[in-house]
């Protein structure tokens, strides 16, 4: 596999922040974590661009947070996503948000492992913050 | 559809699809050997999967993103799988078997899986191998298993794994026996009666024979409108009841004179106590019910790979960690989809694909000694009351205080409204949801 060397200084860097906080246990899961449940109905990662469900990859983050935080409040016309969205906080939304940001803008069958390895250490990179 | 055009359609599918299930000889083993063996690296471990299903082929996909170096097996007895999801569509035809059926191919090629098609026969957990029909023996350091369900024919007078295949079909794994149920609807006469017997709690697909029920009712008011479906429930209450009782109202004259569908709750005396094949008559606490065909839906236990490699506990179910889905009885074993015991989480193929996820993160922190992260779970359920009537039920799930539960507010059904879009928009998103499942699976 031809990981670029990019990838894996993301990857240790990674690690080196999960060992950082290896005492207490998270007080929520992980971006990447939250971000793989959505995508039975949006694509993996977010990749699905011909289905109604919109997607999700390369959303701009503050699109993501409005949508999600309207979804919650009930203050946003909803088929399921108002169910879904009420299982989320603030800090979960955004972490969320600036993820699926980094993801290819692309359908996921066009895109390659290692171009989405990339893509995926890149948004864990982020530690859920801009 | 005519009932001529059925037919012709019947044919068709039957022919290619029996020929697809039972063709399995036909296809070699893949070596464990393969093309992708160079790619991994000498030291990174080895997570050997049981089960191609959508639990394991998620899991080998998701633990590939976790993990690039981790060499991945997935041992599975069939070339192809047929999805569970959607299959009540073929029984009423609205889909072939065809289109539910998938192999392993993407995920051998894009995430460097090696995958042997071979029955597994047994494990030993001690020498951390498993061992195969065709006499290999596989080394893991981590194993999965995603075994299904197996059926409690015993639970009932007159019924036997033999009259499951020749004349009372319970359809609740893909293949022959969908279509088996297909022929015996098509088959009801004018005025005839369909019985569909759903099994106690807990049970795959929760709401499975409700749709079912839905659909057998939408076929005969366009087929056989004198017909009828009778459900005999051993339970008062079951997944979504809210919104598919409103459905059958809407649609099926539900609990009027004309009613395409009848449902005995436990309370009535709905719970089936026996059959007689020969006769095609159900007892029950309410009375004896002759029909034309009796789909039974067995009570459930963990499949027979689960039971024979001891993962399960008394309940018949196979208990584990919340936070990972590593077994509680064997450790470095985990566990996935339909056979644990998940708590809130239902056992559908939308929780198995969520499962899965958690447990690749899970095994790949694991192998690196990584401490785990907080797990999050998620599963959304759309059914079809009508071709074009959908109702869902979906929550976001979290372990608190030991146990898997909704987080925040986020579980609901379909709330009953006044506005028509709410279920065609149901209808939608589930064909979405089908064709975007199984590419989150497979591809």
């Amino acid at each position: 596999m031809k990981n670029s060397i990019k990838l894996k200084t993301l990857l240790a860097a990674c690690s080196l922040m999960a060992a950082a906080s290896a005492q207490a246990e998270p007080t929520m899961a992980n971006a990447q974590a939250m971000a793989w449940q959505c995508a039975p109905c949006h694509g993996t990662n977010g990749q699905e661009f011909k289905e109604a469900m919109p997607p999700l990859a390369g959303m701009p983050a503050q699109q993501f947070i409005d949508a999600m935080t309207a979804y919650r409040e009930g203050t946003r016309a909803a088929v399921i996503m108002d169910r879904v969205a009420r299982g989320f906080t603030d800090d979960e939304i955004k972490a969320m948000a600036i993820w699926f940001e980094k993801q290819p803008v692309k359908q996921w069958d066009k895109t390659s492992l290692t171009e989405s390895l990339e893509a995926q250490a890149s948004a864990a990179a982020t530690g859920g913050q801009k | 559809m005519s009932q001529q055009e059925n037919k012709v359609f019947d044919s068709k599918i039957t022919r290619r699809d029996l020929i697809k299930v039972f063709g399995v000889s036909a296809v070699a083993a893949t070596g464990l050997f393969g093309a992708s063996e160079k790619a991994y690296a000498k030291s990174a471990g080895h997570v050997v999967i049981l089960g191609g299903g959508i639990g394991g082929s998620t899991f080998a996909k998701y633990l590939r993103f976790a993990d690039p170096d981790v060499k991945i097996t997935i041992i599975e007895q069939y070339p192809e799988y047929i999805t569970c999801p959607r299959s009540n569509d073929v029984i009423v035809g609205y889909h072939t078997l065809d289109e539910l059926t998938f192999n392993l191919d993407t995920v051998k090629s894009k995430y460097n899986v090696n995958v042997i098609i071979d029955k597994v026969t047994d494990a030993d957990f001690d020498k951390k191998t498993v061992s195969t029909a065709k006499g290999q023996t596989v080394s893991y350091d981590k194993l999965v298993v995603s075994p299904g369900i197996d059926f409690k024919f015993e639970d009932y007078e007159g019924m036997s794994k033999e009259i499951a295949e020749t004349k009372i079909f319970h359809g609740y794994k893909a293949g022959p026996q969908t279509l088996a149920l297909r022929k015996q609807l098509l088959a009801v006469p004018q005025g005839g009666t369909a019985i569909i017997a759903p099994p106690k709690n807990p049970f795959r697909c929760p709401p499975g024979p409700y749709e079912r029920a839905s659909f057998f009712a939408e076929y005969f008011q366009k087929h056989n409108p004198t017909a009828k479906v009778i459900v005999l429930d051993p339970k008062d209450h079951f997944t979504k009841d809210v919104p598919f009782k409103k459905a059958w109202e809407r649609l099926y004259g539900y609990k009027t004179d004309n009613a395409l569908i009848e449902w005995v709750s436990g309370s009535e005396g709905g719970g089936v106590m026996g059959v007689d094949a020969d006769n095609m008559t159900v007892e029950t606490m309410a009375g004896t019910f002759k029909a034309d065909m009796i789909n039974l839906i067995p009570n459930q236990r963990a499949g027979k790979l689960a039971q024979k490699l001891g993962l399960t506990d008394a309940s018949g179910w196979c208990p584990i960690d919340r936070h990972s889905f590593e077994s509680t009885i064997q450790k470095e074993v985990y566990v996935l989809g339909d056979s644990t015991i998940a708590d809130a989480m239902p056992k559908s193929g939308y929780a198995a694909n969520s499962q899965a996820k958690v447990c690749a993160q899970a095994v790949a922190d694991t192998l690196k000694d990584r401490p785990l992260g907080r797990a999050i779970y998620s599963n959304v359920c759309y059914s079809l009351a009508g071709e074009n009537y959908g109702v869902s039920i979906a929550a976001i799930y979290e372990v608190r205080d030991g146990f898997i539960q909704p987080k925040g507010k986020s579980a609901g059904v379909s709330p009953i409204t006044d506005k028509p879009a709410q279920p065609i928009l149901e209808a939608v998103y589930q064909k979405n949801w089908q064709r975007e499942f199984v590419k989150d699976v497979f591809s």
